[in-house]
């Protein structure tokens, strides 16, 4: 009798808390799928992932983008060089790889439950959750993959990182480089066929533009969750991120055909050089909007932006010598409007210098033209690897691939030399330009094994003491891998 | 009114049928049933009326109906009965009105109980006049068993003293029916642990109340389980009951207190930061800690503050389940009992709860009878207790400045600037300043106490009310606990087989914390500085100090600011709750044997903390005028908790010639639901503006916030208890809990415990022993729960991101990883124990030995972070706790006037860490890290080692001091020696647990007085000496200090000295040379009182009138010389008190 009573009693005793929501509930419904991506999104933001140390900070660092006080108060320089037992750098990566598999397994829920619950979607909605949650994982994944594992050039069969693609307590076991890269293509491959079918952007209807462009569709979408589809990992998105993985693997066609789809669909159109250098910082385009394929709306940490570039005495900044250098200043760069709308000379202790601007907002955001974005995937990278998938094959094209972003640049000398390597010491210059304080350049020097200088003309050979980033103590400890 | 017109019916025949047939009077026990308070009568029968005329049959007759008093005459009285008088009384006592109703009559009047017999005046009818000729071959009698409180007495043997086998035993309401050969016989009744008295049956009686008097105290305790009761004579738990009086004794103020004075193994962890602060609610453990700390991100911990909530016992109140705060202002007034239930064969009954163990309170209940009145005055005094804090007075602190190097030039100011530093003080020295900063925020604290209750009633309602108003003033000014208490109890009594009960009570409690602050900011005041200018205003900046310790060398200054300051402004930290709570029983008395109890108790409790940071204060000394309308701070919160506790239990009892069986069937059924929220604004224009409306805007990147959970819980329980010729004792017990806070997988569990005893007196072979009069031998073993953990641990839970929104929508993020297997934790009880009485019960000894196994401990695994997560939930690691118990009592002397008892009741307890997870160890290693930061350099931190106590003291081994230079010498893990710390050498030193702890005392009594004397001691452990490290070794020169610094360093070479050289200003880190045998010994209590005799209490109407004095924590001595009450200091008190009953 007891036990009846007890048994019967089941469920009550299931009591669901309400500050919080449980797993069961929160995947009840379409919203709370929404809710649940989004909050992907938004971890994804934080300062600890795409909001800070995977754009704005080591990659960057390491790349040595940035100059360092003597002071030391950002606590980079260290990781400048190089040294990975430096304890603040091993608790931001250690933090950043905890975030990314946080976010992971966040994927991983929604992957769990949204085929038993494929039937209370509105239609094409199905498609869209699920394929992004895929996307992301892989996106996510690839990024821990470039930053902690030997890359596909040196060490494809190496054991890289877990690829945790189940949500559980229990430890998955570490892939190689290569698996990893394969499961990488498989989850956004199997989000590229999703979206396609479904996704908004995709369609004519969907016009890129700055939030207050009269011409632009972006937010027209009664559904709060369609709009700004390029905050999101959209078909495009997936797209470019596709390009960049088949690059990363040297599987050049795939990459080029990925990259051209995105290019050919002419849906992103390229800067307008006014804009860049707008005179009213209200009407300024500090990032290009447009051209991004992808970004991480990232306005929550406007403050965080503002503490680490506001300040050339306390923040990162650039030395006035190093920036002319990577901008060619006294050569081609002369009119860069990259350099123009994106450093400022300031003086601070150490003499004459460059603040960085290109997070700079105004005060109320609605002053802004444009969102404030951490950049995921642009236009010109895609041109970019159009240019290296096509050289083997085609190297006029390649440089005419590459000559086009420098044109939209403000550089208007084109290159055509014939070696290979000029090419690519080219196509570097004008990443490194390009996708400063994004976080890109760091891993093209990765993927192809180039040697890093230093602001001071320091060379960093290139090997696993400067491209092996070791995994997190507790990841080694606790896995009994 | 089926009673009433029974009553009637009595009245007429028995007057003048039956009595005419017996020709003589009969005493009958009437049922007295008015249910209804007439208007001519009040209810505790005084009596108002007026009678012009009426026949003294019909006068009687209407008090007969309107009051609970029979009246009882022969048939030859008709004539008296007939007569008439008239007659006018007001406000009278049934005497009085007797007298003048029989004023002109020659009639006379006896009261016998509630029975009035009525008899000629001149005639001599005597009650055992005239013997009935007794046709009847078997006369019925009935008769009432109860103890010498008045309790019924269910189960007790009664028989024919010619002939034992002729017996019966009484019922649940201890009454018995007997049909008995013939009245000339001797009844014989007996109750374990109750003297046997033997009755003489009177002829002309048929019923017997008989109260049987208590041979001793221990062996006639009902072991009240909040389910049902049990004697504690054929019980096999280990359980403790104290009365709500003999706790008086020891601490008025402070159940807790007092209830570990009975039981050192109920442990109220010392707060040697909180001190005697009266909002700090104890923590408290029974047998030992139970659980390790799971706190998420597995916080560091130090030594002293493992937190014992999650080892808290379960208290259950009348039959529910409350909190301990509900406990904590409980006014003693109202406890009639406590019960402490510790191990598994007296816990298992409340399976998953039970683990912690469980006390039992029960309130007093109203008696029936006339109103009584109760009132208990308290006058209270604290004197704060200061003696452990030893610093330097002004001059002592100069020189100790000096000799630390504060005036040497190192390069922050000249030396001219550092001389003329130094004069100024030591101007202020020889002028004659000598502040003792610590007696400024204390204050000696009055504080009184009143409580009232009224009770009484008739058999069938019995009604109580209970008033109580306390102010308990702390000794730090301004702080203080005031408490409001209200309760009204009903119980009215359906034909005997049906009680209902309804007791509502109401709660009110207003906390204020002092506005000035911690205790130790007055500690490190020097004491050359002066309080206030010259004329009279307090300074607030003393004094500021400049050196060289700022980023990269650059001049810092340190500003001293006065913390009396503070104390000026209107900046408080209150905090209130009210609480309702309606308890409702039925109960339902089926057959003798069968009862059915239900019980239903809401609980609502709403608290409110409000915390004003005045704009003024010190701590915005600093601020920027741009700050400025962020200066002033409040903190809001509302809380509101709700709890349904509702069980139903049915009891059967029966005893066949030898076997007795006790057993009860129950079920219980829990919900508490938790809802709090609060809010912190800034920016306030000026002190005035307290409230919370002139707050500027919320704090910066705050939110208002929220917290919010339920928790259910459902059992069931079977206990059957079965004694044989009382000497072979067994107890079964059964529970199965489901609770909301385990996993889907695990949602029910089933716990149980069984216990066997020998009552060896009892059998024929201890007929022959002298000096043993009693020996019990039991042993039970079981498994019990605990579940005292955040709900919803077993659920995959996501938060929201409230304050960043994506541009799509408001995201939603998993934080915690639900582990859906999670179990109860488990607790593998053992426990054997012993009872022992010699000499007729005057020396009395118990001893108890128990193992606890706790398996399946809850604790955090941590995990690989590509898992998502950092740690998890899962039942993994063992402990054990193994102790002992030994309690003594003496009845030294004892005669009409004179006793002199003596108590002692010691315990051990050890504990040891079987089996621990991987998070414990990861612990290990953060608090390797934390040892070398500032908050923790010289704490002993907790450390998990399998093997270890949780009272084990980990530090480094050291040699002491080199007398050569002053440098301490440590000895590394592979035994060399080194003079530099490194936190890897740091390895487990001692346990600090005691070899024995407990209370000893005893009580004289003389006429009316008598003193209660109770005393603590521990000794055998080890305890860290903070303050020698605190406050010697790493004592900053420019504060106050402890006095060692001045004596007991190391100054120059040759010096043997316990601490490290005088001038040497760097960090002193965790060693064994703070490890101190820990001897203890204090006064906790003496107590002190006169009851009033009988002559004086007739005089003043009283039924008893007591005044008591209670003086608590008086004195204490240690072999360790610890700063004790940091944040809040220590106080001795006082208690006069004045009980009467009217």
């Amino acid at each position: 009798m007891i036990l009846l009573l007890t048994a019967s009693c089941n469920d009550w005793l299931d009591v669901q808390p309400d500050a919080t929501v449980s797993e069961k509930d929160l995947f009840n419904t379409e919203e709370g799928f929404y809710e649940a991506l989004n909050g992907i999104y938004t971890r994804c933001a934080q300062p600890d992932l795409y909001g800070g140390e995977f754009t704005v900070g080591f990659p960057e660092v390491m790349a040595q983008n940035y100059s360092n006080s003597i002071y030391d108060y950002t606590r980079y320089t260290k990781t400048s060089i190089f040294d990975f037992t430096d304890p603040d750098f091993k608790s931001r990566k250690d933090n950043a790889w905890k975030a990314a598999y946080s976010s992971i397994t966040n994927c991983n829920l929604i992957l769990k439950n949204i085929d038993n619950k494929k039937n209370i979607f509105n239609t094409g909605i199905y498609e869209i959750v699920k394929g992004e949650a895929l996307a992301l994982r892989a996106y996510i994944h690839f990024d821990i993959l470039r930053f902690f594992a030997y890359s596909y050039a040196t060490g494809k069969t190496q054991s890289a990182i877990p690829y945790v693609n189940t949500y559980s307590n229990k430890v998955t076991p570490l892939s190689t480089v290569d698996e990893t890269i394969t499961k990488i293509l498989a989850d956004l491959n199997e989000a590229k066929t999703l979206l396609v079918k479904t996704d908004p952007i995709v369609l004519p209807t969907y016009v890129v533009g700055y939030p207050n462009d009269e011409d632009a569709t972006e937010d027209a979408n009664s559904n709060l969750f369609l709009q700004n589809r390029r905050h999101r990992l959209n078909y495009y998105a997936v797209c470019g991120a596709l390009a960049r993985v088949y690059l990363y693997k040297e599987d050049y066609s795939n990459a080029l055909s990925n990259a051209l789809e995105v290019i050919n669909a002419n849906k992103f159109p390229w800067t307008d050089p006014s804009a860049l250098l707008e005179p009213d910082t209200k009407l300024k385009d500090r990032i290009m909007y447009n051209e991004l394929i992808f970004g991480w709306y990232a306005q929550s940490q406007k403050t965080l932006l503002l503490n680490r570039f506001g300040s050339t005495e306390t923040g990162q900044y650039i030395g006035y010598d190093p920036a002319r250098s990577l901008y060619e200043v006294a050569s081609v760069g002369a009119e860069d409007y990259r350099f123009k709308a994106w450093f400022t000379q300031v003086t601070n202790q150490e003499g004459p210098c460059y603040e960085i601007q290109k997070y700079m907002r105004e005060d109320k955001d609605a002053e802004n033209l444009h969102y404030l974005m951490m950049p995921g995937l642009r236009l010109s990278e895609m041109y970019y690897i159009a240019a290296e998938s096509s050289y083997p094959t085609n190297s006029a094209k390649a440089w005419d691939f590459l000559n086009t972003v420098r044109f939209h640049r403000g550089i208007g000398t084109p290159l055509n030399q014939n070696s290979a390597t000029d090419f690519i010491s080219e196509l570097l210059k004008e990443y490194a330009k390009e996708t400063y304080a994004e976080g890109q350049i760091f891993y093209n020097y990765k993927r192809l094994n180039k040697n890093i200088t230093s602001q001071t003309n320091v060379i960093y050979p290139a090997s696993p003491a400067i491209y092996i980033v070791p995994l997190p103590d507790a990841e080694i400890e606790f896995s009994n891998r | 009114m089926k009673e009433n017109d029974y009553k009637k019916q009595l009245f007429a025949n028995n007057c003048f049928h039956i009595l005419k047939i017996m020709r003589i009077i009969l005493f009958l026990i009437f049922l007295s049933t008015s249910t209804v308070f007439p208007n001519v009568f009040s209810q505790n029968n005084i009596f108002s009326f007026n009678f012009s005329n009426n026949t003294v049959k019909s006068i009687l007759l209407e008090i007969e109906n309107e009051s609970d008093y029979a009246f009882l005459f022969a048939d030859d009285l008709t004539k008296e009965m007939d007569q008439k008088v008239s007659t006018t009384v007001e406000s009278s006592t049934i005497n009085y009105v007797l007298d003048m109703v029989f004023r002109s009559t020659n009639l006379s009047y006896q009261i016998i109980d509630r029975q009035i017999l009525i008899t000629r005046k001149s005639k001599n009818t005597t009650l055992s006049s005239g013997l009935p000729s007794n046709t009847q071959q078997r006369t019925t009698i009935r008769g009432k068993i109860m103890d010498n409180k008045g309790e019924p007495l269910p189960g007790a043997t009664v028989y024919i003293k010619a002939k034992p086998t002729l017996g019966v035993t009484t019922d649940l309401n201890g009454e018995f029916t007997f049909q008995v050969p013939d009245l000339n016989q001797l009844l014989v009744i007996s109750f374990i642990g109750m003297e046997t008295q033997i009755v003489n049956l009177k002829p002309n009686v048929l019923f017997y109340n008989v109260k049987l008097n208590i041979i001793s105290t221990e062996l006639t305790e009902i072991v009240a389980t909040g389910y049902f009761q049990r004697k504690k004579d054929n019980f096999t738990g280990t359980t403790l009951t104290v009365s709500g009086e003999e706790l008086k004794k020891i601490n008025p103020g402070n159940i807790f207190q007092s209830i570990e004075a009975f039981d050192p193994s109920f442990k109220i962890t010392t707060n040697n930061l909180l001190g005697s602060n009266p909002n700090s609610l104890p923590n408290i453990n029974i047998r030992g800690v139970a659980s390790v700390p799971t706190g998420g991100s597995g916080e560091v911990l130090r030594r002293d503050n493992l937190s014992a909530t999650v080892n808290m016992p379960t208290y259950i109140l009348d039959g529910y389940e409350v909190g301990v705060e509900k406990i904590f202002d409980l006014d003693l007034n109202r406890v009639a009992s406590i019960t402490l239930l510790k191990d598994a064969a007296a816990t298992a009954i409340y399976g998953s709860r039970a683990s912690n163990g469980v006390l039992v309170i029960t309130t007093i209940e109203p008696e029936e009878g006339k109103l009584r009145v109760g009132y208990n005055f308290e006058l209270n005094l604290n004197v704060p207790d200061l003696s452990s804090y030893k610093v330097l007075n002004a001059s002592q602190k100069l020189e100790y400045e000096r000799l630390a190097g504060l005036y040497d030039y190192i390069g922050a100011s000249s030396q001219n600037e550092l001389d003329e530093l130094y004069y100024q003080k030591m101007y202020n020295v020889v002028s004659g300043v000598d502040t003792y900063w610590l007696s400024q925020p204390v204050e000696n604290a009055y504080g009184f106490k009143h409580s009232l209750y009224l009770d009484g009633g008739s058999q069938n309602i019995r009604y109580g009310i209970n008033l109580q108003y306390q102010s308990a003033p702390g000794v730090m000014r301004g702080s203080g606990r005031d408490r409001y208490g209200i309760g009204a109890e009903l119980s009215y009594n359906l034909s005997k087989k049906i009680l209902f009960k309804n007791v509502l009570s109401v709660t009110k409690v207003d906390a204020t914390e002092s506005p000035y602050g911690s205790f130790s900011d007055y500690v490190r005041m020097n004491p050359y500085y002066p309080m206030t200018d010259e004329k009279g205003n307090l300074i607030r900046k003393i004094d500021s100090w400049t050196d060289r310790s700022g980023t990269g060398g650059s001049l810092n200054t340190e500003v001293v600011l006065n913390p009396l300051y503070n104390g000026t402004l209107s900046s408080f930290n209150k905090s209130n709750y009210l609480e309702v709570n309606d308890a409702f029983s039925a109960e339902w008395n089926i057959t003798d044997q069968l009862r059915v109890r239900g019980l239903i108790s809401l609980n609502q409790k709403k608290s409110e903390n409000d915390n004003f940071l005045s704009p003024l204060s010190n701590d915005y000394y600093f601020y920027s005028s741009a700050d400025l309308a962020k200066r002033g701070r409040y903190f809001y919160q509302s809380t509101t908790e709700s709890t349904v506790d509702g069980n139903i239990t049915m009891t059967y009892s029966k005893g066949i010639h030898d076997h007795f069986i006790n057993m009860a069937l129950g079920t219980n059924i829990r919900e508490n639901t938790y809802n709090s929220k609060w809010l912190t604004a800034i920016g306030f224009t000026n002190d005035r503006f307290s409230n919370i409306g002139f707050a500027n805007g919320y704090q910066e990147n705050t939110a208002p916030g929220s917290s919010s959970n339920i928790e259910r819980l459902f059992g069931s329980f079977f206990s059957l208890n079965y004694s044989f010729k009382n000497k072979y004792l067994l107890d079964l017990s059964l529970r199965a809990d489901g609770s909301s806070k385990f996993g889907t997988d695990n949602k029910v569990a089933t716990f149980w415990a069984a216990g066997i005893g020998w009552n060896m007196h009892n059998e024929d072979f201890a007929k022959s022993w002298e000096a043993i009069s009693m020996l019990k031998l039991k042993a039970n073993t079981g498994l019990t729960g605990s579940v005292s953990f955040l709900p919803y641990m077993s659920n995959t839970l996501y938060d929201y991101y409230k304050t960043s929104w994506y541009s799509t929508g408001v995201g939603a993020i998993v934080n915690q990883y639900g582990n859906e297997s999670l179990k109860w934790q488990r607790t593998r009880n053992y426990d054997i124990g012993l009872d022992l009485g010699l000499l007729k019960d005057r020396l009395y000894f118990t001893g108890r030995y128990y193992y606890k196994l706790t398996k399946d401990m809850l604790t955090d695994i941590t995990l690989p972070p590509s898992t998502g997560f950092s740690y998890y939930k899962e039942n993994l690691g063992d402990m054990k706790n193994v102790g002992y118990e030994i309690g003594t009592k003496l009845n030294v002397f004892k005669n009409k006037d004179w006793s002199v008892m003596l108590n002692g009741n010691f315990i051990h307890n050890s504990n040891k860490l079987v089996k621990i997870s991987n998070s414990l160890k990861e612990l290990n290693n953060k608090a390797d890290e934390a040892q070398t930061n500032d908050d923790y350099k010289g704490v002993p931190l907790l450390r998990y080692n399998e093997g270890q106590s949780l009272n084990t003291i980990y530090a480094i081994r050291s040699l002491g001091i080199d007398p050569e230079n002053g440098k301490e010498i440590f000895i590394k893990k592979d035994g060399t020696l080194t003079n530099k710390w490194d936190v890897k050498d740091i390895v487990p030193i001692c346990d600090a647990t005691p070899t024995l702890e407990g209370y000893f005392g005893g009580s004289v009594y003389y006429k009316g007085f008598m003193i209660n004397c109770s005393l603590y001691t521990r000794f055998g452990g080890y305890e860290y000496n903070q303050t020698l490290v605190d406050r010697v070794e790493n004592a900053d020169p420019r504060y106050n200090v402890d006095e060692r610094v001045l004596n007991d360093r190391w100054k120059q070479p040759g010096d043997v000295a316990l601490y490290k050289d005088i001038a040497d200003l760097g960090t002193t880190y965790v060693s064994d040379r703070f490890i101190e045998k820990d001897n203890t010994l204090e006064i906790r209590s003496i107590y002190l009182s006169y009851d009033f005799g009988k002559d004086i209490l007739e005089k003043l109407h009283m039924r008893n009138l007591r005044t008591a004095i209670t003086l608590n924590n008086l004195w204490r001595s240690s072999s360790i010389a610890i700063e004790r009450g940091i944040d809040y200091p220590f106080a001795r008190s006082f208690t006069l008190s004045f009980q009467a009953n009217f």
